[in-house]
Formats: structure tokens, sequence, C-alpha cells
């Protein structure tokens, strides 16, 4: 057996690495995450290039992705070969699957014809790229269907195996736990997308049936980009042609060595040729500029994507208003607009979530916002001292706030519907969303109101009212409403979402008694 | 003793002995122990001890369910949740009586990973022996005939069902329709289903399920109040600081007890009164004998 080439031992370290990351994506303990988590990301050229012509201007953030870009100029497209961790699932399953030869339609500059539309498209403000982003991909084929599915297989499981062998189950606790603590999702939710998610993973390894890394040479938006940097760099294969006596190296290359010349802008950089040349004459070194490279593209090509990204950018935009009034976006998140040029629909916001109340959006905001964030408060809501979802976005769409100012953020406002209500449709108590109201003021309130019960008799009943002022769109009420399916109060989406003053913040009325003694600290009990 | 005098004596005897036996039962009244102090652990175990100690309650081997109230996203000094010192001290009277293990959990109402970190009450616990503080597992939640006014059936939570000793550690605060939330609303942290559904008959329903489930021994956190916005508060202006710990067997004269803290009366809190009527409980102050510890 041979031992792992370095190619392939940086592979299995950054998908090793990239799947900790995607388990740490979680609520652990700890109001912070680790900061890495979107590591990923921020170092994407993709997402840094198409972030940046969206928001016309320089993202700190992603500072990370431009580096790589700039590194791939002098060192080619090792990101590729090297890191990409789609690219490594591809790599270990490829030899499993046997190949037909390749497309001819993906031939040439079908990459091209995706790459610009999309990069276009995001210079007139539609930042789509992320759809066909591969680490997105991946993460959003983890996130919305390998994970979930796994722990609902996993859970389900432990739980049939209660209703087998009743509290005598707890003799397995240990290592059930171990799973459970740091391998399964801790909530079991299910994604409205999770089938699309799965469907683009699994197209991109169907294409392994055609070529090897056939998506990543073809299709790949991101590895195009690498491509179109890598192809002006100094770094040079030699010889940069088959050897007349020899050409092993087309057996050995998964990329670019269909042909006599080999194309930098499809090498992966991932050493095959040299670590198997017979009689070790390839090696890669710089060599200055490279003349000899034909035009990157013809002016059809670019044109084309020009137009293309244009149209784009103008026909996605159709929003029914309807759907609108539901488009509820994580905290801090104030202009639609704005958070549509940034988000890079990763996926990341959705699997932290602690109380799985955001989705992807599938076409309520558009097709334009297709994978964006929507929270939705019948199945979660937004817990008021987390600040998880900001933490991990890697461009910032969503920000990343301090929990006293997050609390504030108006996600949008509760509103009653009086027509199912209890108090008002029965005229029986209730209050659940008053409990719930995690402002300490209370944006729900309720007064006692005398009423006429259905009897004729008089009856005493709590109604609640909302005080708007005070809503920060949480959601918690509409969550946790006991009414079956549609709750009677909902959270609607507001335009003004400036945040909720300070001064709401101090109480509304003195509490009934003076608090006793002097302790700044009641926790601390020092008054007897 | 003439035959006369005799049968003219157990007469009289049938006549005024049931009445006076009836009154010396009745001047036992049920205790609650009263304990104050900034040491909150140690009024604990003063409270636990004014009531014969907690080997009164938990006999060596047994396996024991410590109930404190961690419904809510809240650090302990806003009175949302139990205080942690209390919690513990009661735990480690537990394994002090010989508990074979104690096992501490609630139903919350935020986020359970942050409620059990936010309150306190999981670090507090962390790292002791034959202590688990659990997580609430959907599937043991097990359906129980209650027969009730108002609820019929229940979802109980089966390690609360199952346990030797059940101890209910409620905090002592303010609730938007029950007015107080103590030991009797405490029990709805093992209740499963859709508990928001109850609040429409809440007193009725809590004693639904208090009658058929009872703590042996409820211990209120009263070291510091949420006194309004409850149960959740989150405003330290709403708390005050009261440094008490009650403990009780009869859960509503605990609840009873505690009512007076707010300056309110037990007949004003309708949970009480209700579970008063139904033979919950004692809840006359002037039939509790309060025993300071």
């Amino acid at each position: 057996m041979r031992l792992p080439r370095p190619p392939r031992i940086s592979q299995l370290f950054f998908l090793l690495l990239f799947l900790v990351l995607f388990l740490l994506t979680e609520y652990r303990g700890s109001d912070r995450i680790v900061a890495a988590v979107n590591g990923f990301f921020r170092a994407d050229p993709l997402t840094a290039v198409s972030s940046m012509l969206a928001v016309k201007g320089y993202l700190p953030l992603l500072f990370p992705g431009l580096l790589m870009l700039a590194l791939s100029l002098f060192l080619g497209r090792f990101f590729c070969g090297w890191i990409c961790p789609l690219g490594t699932v591809l790599d270990l399953a490829t030899d499993r699957i046997g190949k037909l030869g390749p497309i001819r339609v993906l031939q040439g500059r079908a990459k091209y014809w995706l790459l610009l539309p999309l990069l276009f498209a995001s210079l007139f403000g539609l930042n789509v790229a992320g759809i066909l982003d591969p680490i997105a991909i991946l993460l959003r084929a983890l996130t919305f269907f390998f994970h979930p599915l796994l722990g609902e297989t996993a859970r389900g499981g432990w739980k049939s195996l209660y209703g087998l062998l009743g509290d005598r189950r707890d003799l397995l606790d240990p290592g059930y736990h171990l799973l459970r603590d740091y391998l399964l999702p801790f909530r079991e939710t299910l994604y409205p997308l999770a089938f699309l998610s799965a469907l683009l993973f699994f197209l991109v390894l169907f294409l392994e049936r055609y070529e090897k890394r056939c998506w990543c040479r073809r299709l790949c938006p991101l590895g195009t980009l690498l491509g179109l940097v890598s192809r002006f760099g100094p770094l040079r294969r030699i010889p940069a042609k088959l050897c007349p006596d020899c050409r092993a190296c087309r057996e050995h290359c998964p990329t670019s060595f269909d042909r006599e010349l080999l194309q930098m802008d499809e090498c992966i950089l991932c050493l095959q040729c040299a670590l198997n040349c017979p009689s070790q004459r390839v090696r890669f070194d710089w060599r200055g500029m490279r003349p000899e490279t034909g035009p990157v593209m013809e002016r059809r090509v670019l044109l084309g994507g020009l137009f293309g990204g244009f149209v784009l950018a103008r026909t996605f935009r159709f929003r029914e208003p309807e759907a609108q009034a539901r488009m509820l976006r994580p905290p801090g998140v104030r202009e639609e607009g704005e958070f549509l040029e940034k988000c890079v629909r990763c996926g990341e916001c959705m699997k932290v979530c602690l109380r799985s109340a955001l989705y992807p959006a599938l076409l309520q905001a558009g097709p334009e916002a297709l994978y964006t964030p929507v929270l939705v408060p019948r199945l979660g809501y937004c817990e008021y001292n987390c600040t998880l979802c900001g933490q991990v976005c890697p461009t910032g769409a969503i920000p990343d706030l301090a929990v006293e100012a997050k609390k504030r953020e108006v996600i949008g406002k509760a509103v009653f519907d009086k027509n199912h209500c209890l108090p008002f449709a029965k005229r029986v108590d209730c209050i659940v969303c008053e409990e719930h109201c995690p402002i300490p003021q209370k944006a729900i309130r309720s007064e006692l109101v005398e009423v006429t019960g259905f009897q004729g008799e008089k009856l005493q009943v709590k109604q609640p009212y909302l005080v708007t002022e005070l809503c920060n769109g949480c959601g918690i009420c509409e969550n946790v409403c006991p009414l079956e399916g549609k709750s009677a109060i909902e959270v609607f989406a507001v335009k003004d979402r400036t945040p909720i003053p300070l001064s709401a913040d101090a109480p509304s009325a003195p509490p009934s008694r003076p608090p006793g003694g002097a302790s700044p600290d009641p926790y601390a009990g020092s008054n007897g | 003793m003439e035959r006369r005098r005799f049968i003219k004596l157990l007469g009289l005897c049938s006549i005024f002995l049931p009445g006076s036996l009836r009154q010396l039962l009745a001047a036992q009244g049920p205790v609650v122990a009263v304990s104050q102090g900034s040491d909150h652990a140690a009024a604990a175990r003063r409270a636990i001890a004014a009531l014969g100690g907690m080997q009164r309650f938990v006999k060596a081997g047994q396996t024991v369910v410590v109930k404190p109230n961690i419904g809510w996203d809240r650090a302990p000094q806003y009175a949302a949740t139990t205080n942690p010192a209390v919690v513990k001290a009661v735990v480690e009277e537990c394994l002090k009586a010989g508990a074979k293990k104690v096992k501490v959990f609630d139903r919350t109402c935020n986020d359970a990973r942050r409620c059990y970190a936010s309150s306190g009450i999981e670090s507090a616990l962390k790292g002791m022996k034959n202590v688990e503080v659990k997580h609430l597992e959907e599937e043991r939640f097990k359906k129980v005939a209650l027969n009730g006014r108002v609820l019929k059936e229940c979802e109980l939570y089966g390690e609360a069902l199952s346990a030797d000793v059940y101890i209910n550690v409620p905090v002592a605060k303010h609730h938007g329709l029950s007015r107080l939330t103590l030991g009797m609303k405490n029990v709805m942290g093992i209740m499963g289903g859709n508990r928001g559904s109850i609040h429409k008959n809440l007193d009725q329903a809590l004693a639904d399920v208090n009658g058929y489930f009872r703590p042996q021994l409820t211990v209120i956190d009263a070291t510091r109040i949420l006194t309004a916005h409850g149960p959740q508060g989150g405003n330290l202006a709403d708390v005050e600081v009261l440094n008490q710990v009650l403990a009780s067997t009869d859960m509503v004269a605990a609840d009873a007890y505690a009512t007076t803290l707010f300056g309110l009366k037990p007949s004003d809190i309708a949970v009480t009164r209700t579970a008063y009527q139904r033979g919950l409980g004692e809840m006359n102050l002037d039939r509790i004998r309060v025993v300071k510890a």
C-alpha cells in the first residue's frame, strides 16, 4: 500500500476540519461560538467577489477570500486540489464510479457562461452565486439533508428502544449520550429545501459518471474563478506538454491533461503527474508570466455574460406581496435589499439557530431570495438571549450584535387575530403569549375585562393586547399559542425596523413594594 | 362501678371524645418550616431539618427526583428560576440521607440548553456523584388517567412518576394569570403535551394533577422573589430579596404561607383556594403551624 501523498493528507485534513466546524456550529452552553465555524466561507473567493460586487464596497469579513484569490495567482487552483471539501468528497467517491466519457455540452466555454452571468448579476444587485458555490452546496446538503436524516434515524431508534426496553434502556445511556452530544443535531428539524439541497449535491456526484472531477473543471463557478486568476500566474508545469516518449500523465491527471498542453486554469495542483512520473521529469515552478496562453474567452462570452447577468438580475425580482407579509428576517437585518446583496445562502444561520426558527426561503421573496433565511414563528422562535446567527454569518448579512443590542432589534411586530384568540373568541382565560413574552416590560399585556358569557352570565376575562413599541417580533407568542394549527397571534414583517429605544427598557411601573435592603445584587443576598 | 353509671359514662364519652380527638388532631395542623438567612444553602438545610430532616423522606437506596423551576432563560438573580444554592442543598441532603440517585429536571419554556445553563443549576450540580441533571426526553411521557374535574387524562413524565421520592423545589414569583406561581404550579414542569391549553381552567386543572401526583416534600425558594412581570421577569427592579426558604409536607400550606410574602391572602390565589376546597391541603393560616428554623 502506498503512503498518502501530501495533497491527499491536506484534503483529508480540511474535510475533517470542515466536518468538525460543521458540528461546532451549534449551541454548546456558551453564548459565543468558535469564530472559525464560518472560516471556509470567509476564505471562499467566490463569496468574497460576488458579495463585494453586489454591495459595491469592501467587506472586511471576507478579506481571507481575497487573500485566497491572490494566493491562487501564484499557486494556481491549489484550493481545488488541496482544500475544497466538496472536491475531496468527489475524489473519495470517483474511483467507485464507472466513467462514460465527457459530456460534449459541458466542454469548452460552458463554465464561463455560468460564472460570468452570476458575477454580472451580482454587479446588478442580485447575489445568487452562493447557490452554486461548492462549499455552500456541501454545507447545505449536510445541514438540510444528511444531518437531520442522521438525527432522525438515531433518535427514532433510541426512542423505539425505549418502547422495547422501557427504563432498562438507561443502561445504554452513556453510549447514546456521546453520540447525542457530539454528533447528532440537538433538535430534529425538517427543512423545506432538503430535497433540493440533496438533489444538487447528488447531481454534482452524478457528474463523476462522465469524467473525474467533472463538476470542478466543467461547471464549478468557484473553480472557474480561481482558474481565471491562475491562468495569469507565474506557476507552470514543466514540461508543459506531454512528453512524446511517455504520456503517462494522461492516465494520472484527474482534470486537465486530456489535451496535449496542460491547462493551468483546470489544473488543481494535485501533483499526481509529478508524483507518478516514471522518469521524475515533471515539476512545478515559477517562470514569470505566461505569454503563450491564448485569450481567456471570446468577447461573445463576456458580452453574453454581461447580458445574462442583467437579465437574471431583472427577472428574478418578482415578489408576491402576500408572501412578503411573512418575510421575517433574522434579528439585526434592517434592509431587505442590503440583506439580499450580502447573504450567500450558506445555511450557517439555519444550522446554528437554537430554536429551529430559521428556514430557507423557497419562493416567498421571489426566486432572488432562494435559500435565504426566513423566520417561521409557528415552527420556532428567536431566543431572546441568543445571538448565534449573527456570529456565524460569514458576510455580516446578519450583523454580529451584542446581546443587549440584539434584544432590541425588530424582526417584525405581533398582531392579534381576535377571531381566534381564546379570551376574545371563546371568552376564557389564556395569556400564554403574555407569559412567554421575554421583554421585561412585556410587549403583550392583558386587561381584566367584564364580558357577557355565552349563557348570559357575567364573566371576568383577561384580554391580551400588544404594546407595539416594545415588540421585537421574536415570535415566541406565535410559537406557543395553544391553538391548533394557525396561531391567534402572528408576527408580520414591517418596513421600519428601528430598534426598540433604550428608554423603553426602563421599568414601566414601580415595583409593588420597594426592594428590601440596599444590596445591588439580590442574588448575593446580604440583607437579613 | 354501677352498671348504670358505667353506661352513662360510656354514652357521654361517645358524644364528647370524637370531637375532642378531632380538635386535638386539628391543633397539630400542617407544619411549614421557615428559615431565613443570607446563606441560602444553610437556610434550605435548616428548613428541612425543622421538618425532621431529609431522612424522614429519603431512605437509603431510593431514587429521588428534585424538581426545581428551570423554566426560563434567566440568570438566578432575576428570580424567575429556583436558586441553585437551594437546589444544591436539597440534592446534598438527599445524598446524605442515602439516596441512590438524584435526578434533577424540568420541562423548560425557553431552549432547555440555555435554561439549564443560565439558571446556574447545571453548573452548581456539575460533577456531583449520583446526580443527574437531565433534559426531558419526549418518549418518557406517560399518559395517566387523572379522572379529574377538567383533566380526564394527562401526560406526566415517567421519571417523576417512577421516583421513590419526589421533592418539589419551586421559586416563589408573580404570574400574569394565576397571580403567583408556587409549589402547586411547579407540577407543570412534569406535564407533557400542550400545557398552554390548561390555562383556560388553570386552578381546576392544577388541582386535578396535584391531586393525583403529590410531592412528599415541597421546598419553596423565597430567597428572592419576583413581584411583577412574572413568570419571566427580567428586570431587577421587580425582584425583592427575602432570604427565606420554606419547607412543608403539605404543598397547599406551603403555598398559602408563601402567598403572605407577597402581601396577599391565600384565598386571593385561585389555585390555592381550589386545592384547599378539594381537600389537597390546608390553606387557613391559623391552622398552619409555622416553625421558624
